[in-house]
């Protein structure tokens, strides 16, 4: 049986090019396989970008997430299952190996399922709080869908969600028409952590809050959380950049709700029925997994150069050596993964920079790196910063460490010894004016030893009244 | 010598001829001696470098035969002192490494194929034959009778004193300094002597090449201008003395300021302003003695006396100012806490911890140089008894030598050369005393007595008044001799005893003997570093105590933190800060110093005593010295004071990095509770100590190396406590997110 | 009715007694001085008198929270009834200190008071704190205000390695103060000692002036230089320093009740120990001067043999002894001579 799955999975690889960066083979977990019809669309938008589903119960005899140590699937989806427990196949250790391998999850949920234990805890260690099982339904008594939850309130109605942070790159709502309306069906809110991993995608509106619908009381004591800390969707990305998405709404990917008429409450006496229209769930879903599945938001560091901007050096690339006091050119070359192909990374806003460190312990540049057309071509953005390297010889780094949320991690460390002065690298002697008296005082000091030589080998004592010739035998007699 | 061996052959039967022929070949004998003596570790073990300093420059001859002396020179080494690097080729002493690539070059000139490490080897041995000839010539300048120079060669040549450094493969500075030492001070006296100025050019040649290979150099500095001032205080200035201190002070100091490392400390640093002291007395000295000799005035020269004493005292009062005032550089710590002996220990815990900086016991003195150390005293007393220059020499170097002996057990190197040429004079005198055959017969004594009673020797010693007599009765002379030659045996044996039990096991393997007597191998330190050669990545940094930092620099070729060479204690602070603090402080500071792997020596388990546990508390002193407040020695001694690493361990000793590396997993060795340290004799806790950011990637043979990769950041963005706490199965408590108010997230 | 008040005020005088420290605590409490004003008073106190002497009540008034001011109380035990060494060695230091810092810093920048408790004075709060030893040094910092760190512990002063220089303290205390002004110490400058040492150098010169022409043969004589050198020899080679650097005991009592002269173990020694060495190698080296120099010159055949037979029976035998206590030393030295196997 699994040798005639893998050998399908073969098959498809040979025949369809993987478009996710990761793989294309996708594990879609469900509690029976005929629930998937419900998802039909949903699934056959995946396969139409190129995934292999394979499909599995929890249970299954053939699941087997790792085989001889290696991923055998790039993705998961897990839709709600009834089972309390996943079973031995997908403890959560397996689940955090699996992310630890950089392997994908997209994990919904349902208000009426009770969320498996592994999962649980799984989300525990990233740091996300669900409520205790089936008592988390999400209701805002101001943005529901009219037509289906007149009185229930419990399928609410959202604008397709904006960047957290304004200089973060809008992936989900981007090109969304105008007011265009996400449904998010009997789903259940999440508690994020203050980790930087985790990004809210969908947070609830602020009149929206979680409530355990077994309980008839009046008032709803000790709530488990409300407003915008209920994270409806959120997106957790590990240093390796591994991705989990997690959907508060299994409902919300159903094939129903993709193209549903939604109509907001009527807000205010008098005025009737806002304008109903369809719902922007379909596009949502498609960019949602597309991003959790490497789709987009990926990015990829082409090459590293680093060089001597010195003129008339020779410009050998990646040197492991530089010399202290000198001029350096460092380029980083960028692309960025959109649904098919690699695309010239970009700053997502003006307020953001690519930064560049030359540290040693502690950085002793922090530099923008500008862009750089020159070397930049039509798949690759090339960046790059010039700086003259410190005057502290050691072992540096060239840093580059881009991290932000929805992009995959750039995380780069080029390391360089830089060496002190030669001995011979210094100006001579003569060249420094300073140094000119101690010149001369030398010049001085070999003249006068000279002269005194000189002085003492041919003063001859007063020569004795026998004339010149007395004289040089005096010579001779004194020498001797 | 072949030569000389020639032309004795010529003219042989002539008594004279056959002595220099008999002496020339005692002498290559002794030197023979010498040599084969070092041999013990290369036969027992194999032709290895021993300890730790020798690997170093094992390694840095390696270089310089490989990129040539420039590159030495200029060499920064990116694989020591990560990430700070070191300059290597300015801050070492040549001497040793060019020496040897000099050999190792001209035997290649000659066609001689021979590994650069077998020269390193075998240097030592090399130059201590050499430092024996040196010895029987600088013998020769003391005394007339030659036997004692022979004896002084054969002492230097076998004395344990000088063996402990010049064993084969203990490849150190002073395996050629200490043969430049004694060169050099012969050269000196000869200079002296004759009052020439070539051979005081020589002597400064050879002091020169003694400051590009020891720091010891400081010792002749000292002791060159100490003479000539005792000389002077004596009233024995002298032109010749004049010659031979001007033209070696002069020559001497340029040629060690060409040095990188010493640069321009001659003229800024105290050690060295005796010497340029005397050079500027000196000075005065001869213009006042011309003066005296043109103007012959009593009172006059009273007074250029009074005038002389005086600019000594006023230069040395102005010496004092300037040092105060920071014109000269006070004496280096090293040096300094050679006279104030609590110095180091205070201020300079890095230089206290040094094991060869200990003040020497007895016993290591009478280990060192055996019967020397008592025929020492009798030698020197012998050379009060005609005080010439030279002898005063002796004197002098023989009251600073063993001063330092005293103060540093590494010292006791520079006083063996003097005690073997004292005791060299002291045993000749004896020998001559009682060797000669023919009795003097009391008639003529008598009579010699009686002519010779009147005049007394003025100013000598009151035991050399009386006339020399002779020794009467054979049976006497046979007694003393006897009992020297005795003597000599036992030295002899002696010396060699202690050579091969003592000075012969290269450090780095360990010989341990089993119940059945047979000897075996503990290899484990080259075993650990063989492993990090081939199982990680070329520029995996390792941590470990600087103890550690040459060998895995020569052994295993992997950058290093901190190493032997000391230059930086903040760096080696850092290194104790680690070991000595608990997981979650020392993490971020092996994270920022990119440590991937960490290694301690253990001796837990085989009962070695020179484990990291034991160096521990130096690690801590040191951190404290530079982190007073977040490092204290106290907490890791128990409230009765106690140092233990039991269950009675404190918190913070039980918490430290070093503590757990050492005692990881060292239970599951024992029967539950069983677990014991055989160094420490101590009983281990139950539970062992547990590594959340480290996990063990290594442990040799014997325990005595244990090596531990440092994880990544875990990465799912967790703490390593409860990553590990995950791994091993534990559910996160849900409690523990209720506690506290719960944080929003804001953004 | 007014009977009765007076008889309360009474009883409330009558407890403020026994429990002093009590109803001092309820005072500080209750008519509570700002913060400030008490910083202020004790400021004034101590640049009177820098350290204050405090008792119990002034103890627990100056270190009640909230306060926004340091406090560096030593508490001692000056009287020589408890023999504390220690304290009278540190005392002189710490009023160096605190008068230094105090009259350094008179407008009280750097908002920290200097006291001093001794047990005399301040029994109670000994036994509250359980101090069992003194002196103890505390540092309260401020609990409220800029310079509040996290824990308003007080922090205690390691006196290990005896008594601290003021140096020492002063930039303990400095570490604990930051970025506030930290007077430094001035000593005074000692004038008694430049005055002796003036009148000894002067003194030491007269008298070598005058006794010039005796001490001049001393000086000159050899015989004198000689045993200078050769004393000095000895004592450095039979480890005179290790005892100096490491002060070992003289002698050390042995397990029976009497003494062992020589320590066990090749690293260490006792300094009777070394001096019998000395005295052996001595000794020994009078015996080889002897033999070298003295017997030769005798003239007379019988006395010359005596001397020669006397001598090298002394050397020989004192030889031998030295083996064989080096052989104690160090287990496994295997050479030895007769008589001393």
């Amino acid at each position: 049986m699994r040798s005639l799955i893998s050998f399908f999975v073969f098959l498809f690889a040979a025949a369809v090019s993987a478009l996710s960066t990761t793989g294309n083979r996708l594990l879609v977990i469900l509690d029976d396989v005929v629930e998937k019809a419900n998802y039909s669309k949903f699934l056959a938008d995946l396969e139409s970008r190129g995934f292999q589903l394979s499909f599995e119960t929890p249970k299954s005899e053939s699941l087997a997430l790792f085989h001889l140590g290696e991923r055998s699937y790039d993705h998961i989806i897990f839709f709600p299952t009834k089972t309390k427990g996943l079973g031995p196949k997908l403890t959560p250790n397996l689940l955090v190996d699996f992310l630890n391998a950089k392997g994908n999850l997209l994990v919904t949920l349902s208000s009426g399922v009770p969320t498996p234990n592994s999962l649980v805890s799984l989300l525990a260690e990233l740091d996300i709080q669900l409520p205790a099982e089936r008592t988390g339904l999400v209701v805002d008594h101001f943005n529901y869908d009219a037509s289906s939850a007149a009185d229930l309130h419990d399928v609410l109605l959202l604008p397709p969600p904006g960047p957290i942070r304004p200089d973060v790159k809008d992936f989900f709502a981007a090109g969304a028409p105008k007011d265009s309306l996400l449904a998010f069906p009997r789903g259940v809110g999440a508690v994020l952590g203050p980790g930087e991993l985790l990004t809210p995608i969908l947070r609830a509106p602020r009149t929206a809050y979680s409530y355990n619908p077994k309980e008839q009381a009046e008032t709803v004591d000790e709530l488990f959380a409300a407003g915008e800390q209920l994270a409806l969707v959120s997106a957790f990305q590990a240093r390796n950049s591994a991705r989990l998405t997690l959907v508060g709404s299994a409902e919300m990917l159903q094939d129903k709700w993709f193209d549903a008429e939604v109509s907001q409450p009527s807000s205010g006496a008098g005025k009737k029925a806002a304008a109903a229209g369809k719902t922007f769930n379909r596009e949502f879903a498609k960019r949602l997994s597309g991003w959790t599945f490497n789709e987009i938001g990926v990015l990829r560091v082409n090459w590293i150069e680093h060089h001597l901007d010195e003129p008339g050096a020779a410009n050998q690339s990646n040197p492991a050596i530089y010399r202290i006091k000198k001029d350096v050119k460092y380029t980083i070359s960028l692309s960025e993964h959109a649904w098919t192909a690699w695309t010239p990374f970009t700053l997502p806003s003006a307020s953001d920079a690519l930064q560049l460190e030359f540290s040693m312990l502690s950085p002793f540049h922090r530099l923008p790196l500008q862009p750089d057309p020159a070397l930049s071509t039509d798949d690759a953005a090339a960046y790059s910063a010039a700086f003259r390297l410190p005057d502290q010889h050691g072992i540096f780094n060239f840093r580059v460490s881009y991290k932000r949320p929805l992009l995959s991690n750039v995380e780069e460390k080029n390391t360089v010894s830089v060496r002190h002065m030669a001995h011979d690298e210094w100006p001579r002697s003569y060249v420094i004016s300073g140094a000119w008296p101690w010149i001369a005082g030398i010049g001085v000091t070999v003249a006068g030893w000279l002269a005194f030589c000189a002085l003492w080998m041919f003063s001859a004592p007063v020569p004795a009244p026998g004339g010149a010739a007395g004289a040089a035998r005096a010579e001779t007699k004194k020498t001797q | 010598m072949s030569a000389d061996l020639l032309q004795v052959l010529a003219s042989a039967g002539k008594g004279k001829g056959t002595r220099s022929l008999l002496r020339v070949i005692i002498l290559a004998l002794i030197a023979g001696a010498a040599v084969s003596s070092r041999l013990f570790s290369v036969i027992r073990f194999e032709s290895i470098i021993h300890e730790f300093d020798p690997w170093f420059n094992f390694r840095a001859t390696k270089y310089l035969v490989a990129n040539g002396f420039y590159k030495f020179w200029d060499w920064f080494d990116d694989r020591t002192w990560h990430p700070l690097g070191r300059v290597t080729g300015g801050t070492l002493y040549p001497g040793l490494m060019v020496t040897s690539g000099v050999i190792y070059h001209a035997l290649r000139a000659l066609t001689i194929p021979v590994d650069i490490r077998n020269i390193c080897v075998l240097l030592a041995p090399g130059f201590s034959g050499l430092t024996a000839i040196a010895a029987y010539l600088l013998t020769n300048e003391m005394t007339p009778s030659s036997s004692a120079g022979l004896l002084a060669a054969l002492f230097v040549g076998i004395a344990p004193g000088y063996i402990s450094r010049s064993v084969a493969g203990s490849y150190d500075n002073e395996a050629i300094a200490i043969f430049l030492l004694v060169f050099t001070f012969y050269l000196w006296i000869k200079a002296l002597k004759q009052g020439s100025m070539l051979w005081g050019a020589l002597c400064a040649l050879f002091y020169g090449y003694m400051v590009a290979s020891w720091g010891g150099y400081a010792f002749i500095t000292c002791l060159l201008p100490l003479h000539a001032f005792v000389l002077i205080c004596m009233g024995r200035y002298s032109t010749r003395l004049y010659v031979a201190y001007t033209t070696w002070y002069a020559l001497g100091t340029l040629a060690s300021m060409q040095i990188p490392f010493v640069g321009f400390l001659p003229v800024k640093t105290s050690e060295h302003m005796p010497a340029l002291g005397i050079f500027g007395f000196l000075q005065l000295l001869a213009f006042l003695d011309y003066v005296r000799s043109a103007i012959p005035s009593r009172q006059f020269q009273t007074f250029l006396w009074l005038f002389a004493g005086a600019t000594f005292g006023l230069g040395l009062l102005g010496l004092v100012i300037a040092t105060s005032a920071g014109f000269i550089a006070p004496w280096s710590g090293r040096f300094y806490s050679l006279w104030d002996t609590g110095y180091a220990k205070i201020h300079i815990p890095i230089i206290a911890s040094v094991s060869e900086h200990q003040p020497t016991a007895w016993p290591a003195f009478f280990f060192d140089l055996n019967m020397l150390i008592w025929l020492f005293p009798v030698g020197v007393y012998l050379c009060f008894q005609e005080l010439a220059d030279e002898h005063v020499f002796i004197v002098v170097y023989a009251l600073f030598g063993s001063y330092f002996a005293g103060v540093m057990v590494r010292l006791m190197l520079t006083l063996t050369p003097v005690v073997c040429v004292a005791a060299a004079i002291a045993v000749s005198t004896l020998l001559d005393a009682y060797l000669n055959a023919k009795s003097p017969n009391p008639e003529e004594v008598q009579a010699l007595e009686s002519s010779e009673g009147k005049r007394a020797v003025k100013s000598g010693l009151r035991s050399t008044s009386k006339p020399v007599v002779g020794v009467y009765g054979l049976w006497g002379k046979g007694m003393v001799v006897g009992a020297m030659v005795v003597y000599l045996l036992v030295f002899v044996l002696h010396c060699t005893w202690v050579t091969s039990n003592a000075y012969s096991s290269p450090s780095v393997v360990l010989a341990s003997r089993l119940p059945d007597g047979s000897q075996h191998i503990i290899d484990d330190y080259r075993e650990a570093y063989q492993w990090l050669r081939q199982n990680t990545r070329e520029d995996a940094k390792i941590m470990s105590w600087w103890d550690y930092g040459y060998q895995i620099g020569g052994m295993a070729d992997r950058p290093t933190l901190v190493d032997n060479n000391t230059w930086n204690n903040t760096h080696i602070a850092t290194v104790g800060k680690a070991m000595s603090s608990r997981e979650e402080v020392s993490y971020p500071i092996m994270r920022q110093h990119e440590v991937d792997y960490v290694l301690v020596v253990f001796g837990g388990l085989l009962g070695y005593s020179g484990d990291d546990i034991n160096k521990f508390l130096w690690m801590v002193r040191i951190a404290e010295g530079i982190w007073p407040d977040e490092v204290s020695e106290r907490a890791f001694f128990t409230p009765r004071g106690e140092y233990r690493v039991d269950a009675e361990a404190t918190e913070t000793m039980k918490n430290s990095l070093m503590y757990k590396m050492s005692y990881y997993n060292y239970n599951n060795l024992f029967p539950p509770g069983q677990a014991v340290d055989r160094m420490r004799g101590a009983r281990l806790p139950e539970v062992g100590p547990t590594l959340n950011t480290l996990e063990e990637a290594f442990t040799s043979e014997n325990w005595i190396i244990r090596i531990y990769k440092v994880k990544d950041l875990d990465n799912l963005g967790r703490d390593h406590a409860s990553a590990a706490a995950f791994d091993r199965g534990h559910k996160k408590k849900k409690a523990t997110k209720k506690r506290g108010p719960r944080l929003l997230r804001v953004e | 009715m007014r009977l009765l008040a007076t008889v309360l005020s009474l009883v409330a005088l009558l407890g403020a007694g026994p429990g002093g420290a009590l109803a001092a605590s309820a005072a500080a409490a209750g008519t509570k001085k700002s913060a400030e004003e008490r910083f202020q008073l004790y400021h004034g106190k101590a640049l009177s008198s820098a350290p204050i002497k405090l008792g119990d009540a002034t103890y627990r008034e100056l270190t009640a929270v909230p306060r926004d001011y340091a406090v560096a109380v030593l508490l001692t035990a000056m009287d020589s009834r408890y023999g504390c060494q220690l304290c009278r060695e540190f005392q002189p230091e710490w009023g160096l200190l605190a008068r230094s810092w105090t009259h350094g810093d008179k407008k009280g920048e750097s908002r920290i008071v200097y006291a001093t408790l001794d047990f005399t004075d301040g029994r109670d709060i000994f036994m509250s704190l359980g101090l069992q030893t003194a002196p103890v040094l505390y540092f309260f910092p401020p609990t409220v205000g800029p310079h509040a760190p996290a824990s308003p512990e007080p922090i205690r002063y390691d006196f290990t390695g005896g008594a601290q220089a003021a140096e020492q303290v002063h930039s303990w205390i400095a570490r604990h103060l930051p970025d506030r002004p930290h007077p430094p110490i001035r000593r005074p400058i000692n004038w008694m000692r430049w005055i002796v040492t003036f009148v000894a150098l002067s003194g030491g010169l007269t008298v070598s002036y005058v006794a010039w022409p005796y001490v001049l043969p001393v000086i000159q004589n050899r015989t004198v230089w000689a045993a200078v050198t050769l004393i000095s020899i000895l004592l450095f080679t039979s480890g005179h320093m290790f005892n100096h650097i490491r002060n070992v005991p003289y002698v050390a009592p042995d397990g029976r009740g009497g003494i062992s002269y020589f320590a066990g173990g090749f690293q260490n020694q006792y300094g009777l120990e070394t001096q019998i060495v000395a005295a052996m190698y001595g000794i020994l080296a009078l015996a080889g001067i002897t033999l070298a120099i003295k017997v030769p010159r005798i003239s007379d055949p019988k006395t010359q043999a005596v001397a020669l037979f006397a001598w090298a029976s002394v050397l020989f035998i004192v030889y031998s002894f030295l083996l064989s206590v080096f052989r104690r030393k160090n287990g496994g030295y295997p050479f030895s001579l007769p008589p001393f196997m």
